[in-house]
């Protein structure tokens, strides 16, 4: 069903508007626009950034892993609607992906129990302030490791590597980018998809919503002519709609990372041995193959800033 | 007929009255006519009998005490000088009269009719659906919003399910449509039209996709919502508000005491003319009735009756109407749609998770609205249906709210403490003291006290209007027949002088 005109159009902005102020609590709306701008970035290589791990992870005396032990939860910042790496599965009534399985593997190495976990779904936007502030311990959420963002929070070594490419429905002639001209292009607010989407040289029209399932609503009525964002996530969408296809090839890098504040450098030690422990147990295989493909790739080698 | 004495109708000879008496009377007629005003005519009639009687027999030619000569033409044209002149002049103002009367009642009728038609057919009707589509279309939300809390698929004893709200506000939607007419009201039920199958296109792709286990599913629910709460709701509370304000307006005019003001007014001035027209002419005449004059008069008595038994009823029952029916029902719907907003905000707080507590902080902003407290919905509710059918449903709905609102504080108490899975089980599956069973049971009662009410302002404004059926005709046909016997009553008596 097609909704007239004037009615869909503001339901979208209201979609824009009131997910603002819905899913984004009180000052968080703050954040709708960038940060201010770096004044100096230090010498970044988002990929070699993190912290070397101090060999297995183990809860040390006085630690931040042992506060989150005492407080009987890990609080984790995750994404309800990004399928398939973090997901509100409405049958299982509980959050599933390939992100959430690495949250539940810290939580084991924390308490020997990977349940132990509150999960706190936060939008795109309420990443960086959400880890910022302390309101979660750690954010598994589709986020790339950007040098922007280490002036705010530390990452965790790469845990994945996903390229920006470009969803449109099933009979779009569209290629890519550079065939959206004047068009209006979808991603998250917050996201570095925007900004990509912002740059590409034919000029398509940046339409920032506040989850990628919003993306594909608003493809699905045709409201947007297409999505632009990481492979993985438009891959989750079309498995969501099989009316639609990814075209093109990745045009960006984009080094997946756990953000964790910058007050916990024993902690993204500690993630990092786990993390390394997943890579060589095969359990970041398993958690490949559960989520994203049989073909599983070698894991992302982890490297450090020291 | 005749008094003793009195000469018989076929000799009485018209110019037995002297020329200033027939002048004062004529002078006195026109006053009545032009004026529409009575004046005591009892006095008059008394110091004349005699003289009238004392003449009787005899033929004298009139003389004048004012020489005729001596008027200016206009009013000599005017002034009747003699008896036939006089019953002429009085003649046409009866008529006049009886045919003003008849304008002014059918008149009246007609406001108070059109208030009492407006009151049960269109303003009310839109108030109350404008209500009842808010309610069903709040619920709906609320609805769907818990159904994805339980995994896409509604709890099976579940509040009024969501197709049920749906049908209950395309039923009241379509009705408002047809009262409504060029209203105001015209252009929101048109947003509500349009933006009613595209709310139920959303709603039906979410539960489609939460069928699939899709998240995407969610993302429509969202889009649904944010229809309903930002363009839907809205309209539908602009009906009612809008047409409370007509509502008020059309039961003053129904109900309002100016007008039944004029009307008694209209009624004391043909009932004295007519009373002094009869004495005059049966002094004048020696007869005491004249069968014209006295079908005007009871045809003028059951038009009064008529109107007085129908508008008092009419009155009666439209007052009725409003204190046990709309007013309660106004209050009550506020209410349900208080608890309805406070419903959608609880299931928001889990459906959410975000750790915020945005909702919750909504939640109790509306619970202090509701009540019950002074001042609360719930006890303004309770206190407008005292004395009607709802009153009993009300009160125990004030009760169950409280009960309902320390499910509430349960709820969030297991949510809070990382407790999420039985948080959503007490608001999403019935049980002794679960969230869910009490809101049902609060939403319950307000929906039947409401219908409880409805039930009454329904019947009660029906028989209001029902009064006036034919009373403006019958009071239109009342007044040409009183026009009719006036000029009866008087042509034959004019008959005579020929």
């Amino acid at each position: 069903m097609r909704p007239p005109g004037w009615l869909r159009l503001p339901s979208v902005l209201l979609v824009t508007a009131a997910l603002t102020v819905w899913v984004v609590p009180g000052s968080a709306a703050a954040y709708l626009t960038p940060p201010p701008a770096v004044p100096l970035l230090p010498p970044c290589h988002p990929s070699a950034s993190s912290l070397r791990p101090t060999g297995p992870p183990r809860v040390t005396p006085g630690s931040f892993m042992e506060q989150i032990r005492d407080r009987g939860r890990l609080i984790a910042g995750v994404s309800e609607y990004t399928y398939p790496f973090g997901f509100f599965n409405p049958l299982q009534r509980k959050p599933e992906g390939f992100d959430i399985d690495i949250v539940h593997a810290i939580a084991k190495a924390i308490f020997g129990n990977p349940n132990k976990v509150e999960f706190k779904a936060i939008s795109d936007l309420q990443r960086l302030p959400e880890v910022q502030s302390g309101g979660v311990d750690i954010v598994a959420h589709t986020m790339t490791i950007l040098c922007q963002r280490l002036y705010y929070v530390d990452f965790s070594s790469v845990y994945f590597n996903a390229g920006a490419q470009v969803l449109v429905p099933k009979n779009s002639l569209a290629k890519g980018l550079a065939d959206l001209g004047g068009q209006k292009v979808c991603a998250t607010a917050g996201s570095d998809s925007i900004a990509h989407i912002n740059a590409a040289r034919s000029h398509p029209i940046p339409f920032p919503v506040m989850n990628f399932t919003d993306c594909l609503m608003l493809l699905q009525q045709r409201d947007v002519a297409a999505i632009s964002t990481d492979n993985n996530i438009l891959d989750g969408l079309a498995a969501q709609d099989p009316w639609t296809k990814v075209v093109g090839s990745p045009f960006t890098s984009e080094p997946y990372g756990l953000a964790i504040s910058q007050q916990h450098p024993g902690f993204v030690r500690f993630v990092n041995a786990v993390l390394q422990q997943m890579r060589t147990d095969g359990q970041w295989a398993d958690d490949y193959r559960d989520w994203v493909g049989h073909s599983v790739p070698a894991p992302p080698r982890a490297r450090y800033k020291d | 007929m005749s008094s003793p004495g009195a000469p018989s109708c076929d000799n009485y000879s018209p110019r037995s009255l002297s020329g200033y008496e027939l002048d004062h009377y004529a002078g006195r007629i026109r006053a009545v006519v032009i004026q529409l005003a009575g004046e005591e005519w009892g006095g008059q009639d008394a110091r004349v009998m005699p003289s009238t009687a004392g003449r009787a027999g005899t033929a004298v030619t009139a003389v004048s005490d004012v020489p005729r000569h001596a008027l200016p033409a206009v009013r000599r044209s005017v002034r009747a000088t003699t008896t036939p002149a006089k019953l002429r002049l009085l003649l046409i103002g009866l008529v006049s009269l009886c045919l003003v009367w008849g304008a002014v009642a059918a008149w009246v009728v007609s406001q108070r009719a059109s208030g009492a038609n407006d009151v049960a057919s269109t303003s009310e009707t839109l108030s109350l659906d404008g209500q009842q589509i808010y309610r069903a279309l709040s619920d709906a939300d609320a609805t769907a919003a818990s159904a994805f809390l339980s995994g896409g698929l509604e709890p099976i004893n579940g509040p009024p399910s969501y197709q049920a709200d749906i049908a209950q506000a395309a039923v009241h939607l379509e009705r408002a449509t047809a009262a409504a007419g060029h209203s105001p009201a015209a252009a929101d039920l048109a947003t509500l039209s349009a933006g009613l199958p595209v709310y139920t296109g959303e709603v039906q792709t979410a539960r489609a996709d939460n069928r699939l286990g899709l998240p995407l599913g969610a993302a429509y629910l969202r889009e649904a919502s944010v229809l309903v709460r930002g363009k839907l709701l809205p309209a539908a509370r602009n009906i009612s508000a809008e047409a409370n304000v007509r509502l008020a307006a059309a039961s003053g005019r129904a109900t309002g005491l100016p007008l039944a003001l004029v009307l008694l007014v209209a009624a004391v001035i043909v009932g004295f003319a007519l009373y002094s027209a009869q004495r005059w002419l049966g002094r004048r005449t020696h007869r005491r009735l004249n069968r014209g004059l006295v079908v005007a008069s009871v045809a003028g008595l059951v038009s009064l009756l008529w109107l007085g038994i129908a508008l008092g009823m009419a009155r009666a029952d439209l007052l009725q109407a409003r204190t046990h029916g709309s007013t309660p029902v106004a209050a009550l719907a506020q209410a349900d749609i208080a608890a309805q907003q406070a419903r959608a905000d609880e299931s928001l707080t889990l459906i959410d998770a975000q750790g915020n507590d945005s909702f919750q902080a909504d939640f109790v902003t509306v619970q202090h609205r509701l009540g019950p407290g002074p001042g609360t919905l719930l006890t303004d509710a309770v206190t407008a249906a005292r004395g009607s059918p709802a009153a009993g449903p009300a009160a125990a709905a004030a009760s169950t709210a409280t009960d309902w609102y320390g499910a509430h504080r349960t709820v969030r108490s297991l949510d809070n403490n990382g407790r999420h899975k039985q948080a959503i089980l007490l608001v999403t599956r019935p049980g002794p003291r679960h969230s869910f069973t009490l809101f049902t049971r609060l939403d319950r009662l307000l929906a039947s006290a409401i219908d409880a009410d409805q039930a009454v302002f329904n019947r009660h404004a029906v028989a209001g209007s029902n009064a006036f059926i034919g009373l403006e005709v019958g009071v239109i046909v009342l007044a040409l027949i009183m026009a009719a016997g006036c000029a009866r009553g008087l042509t034959t008596r004019l008959a005579e002088y020929r």
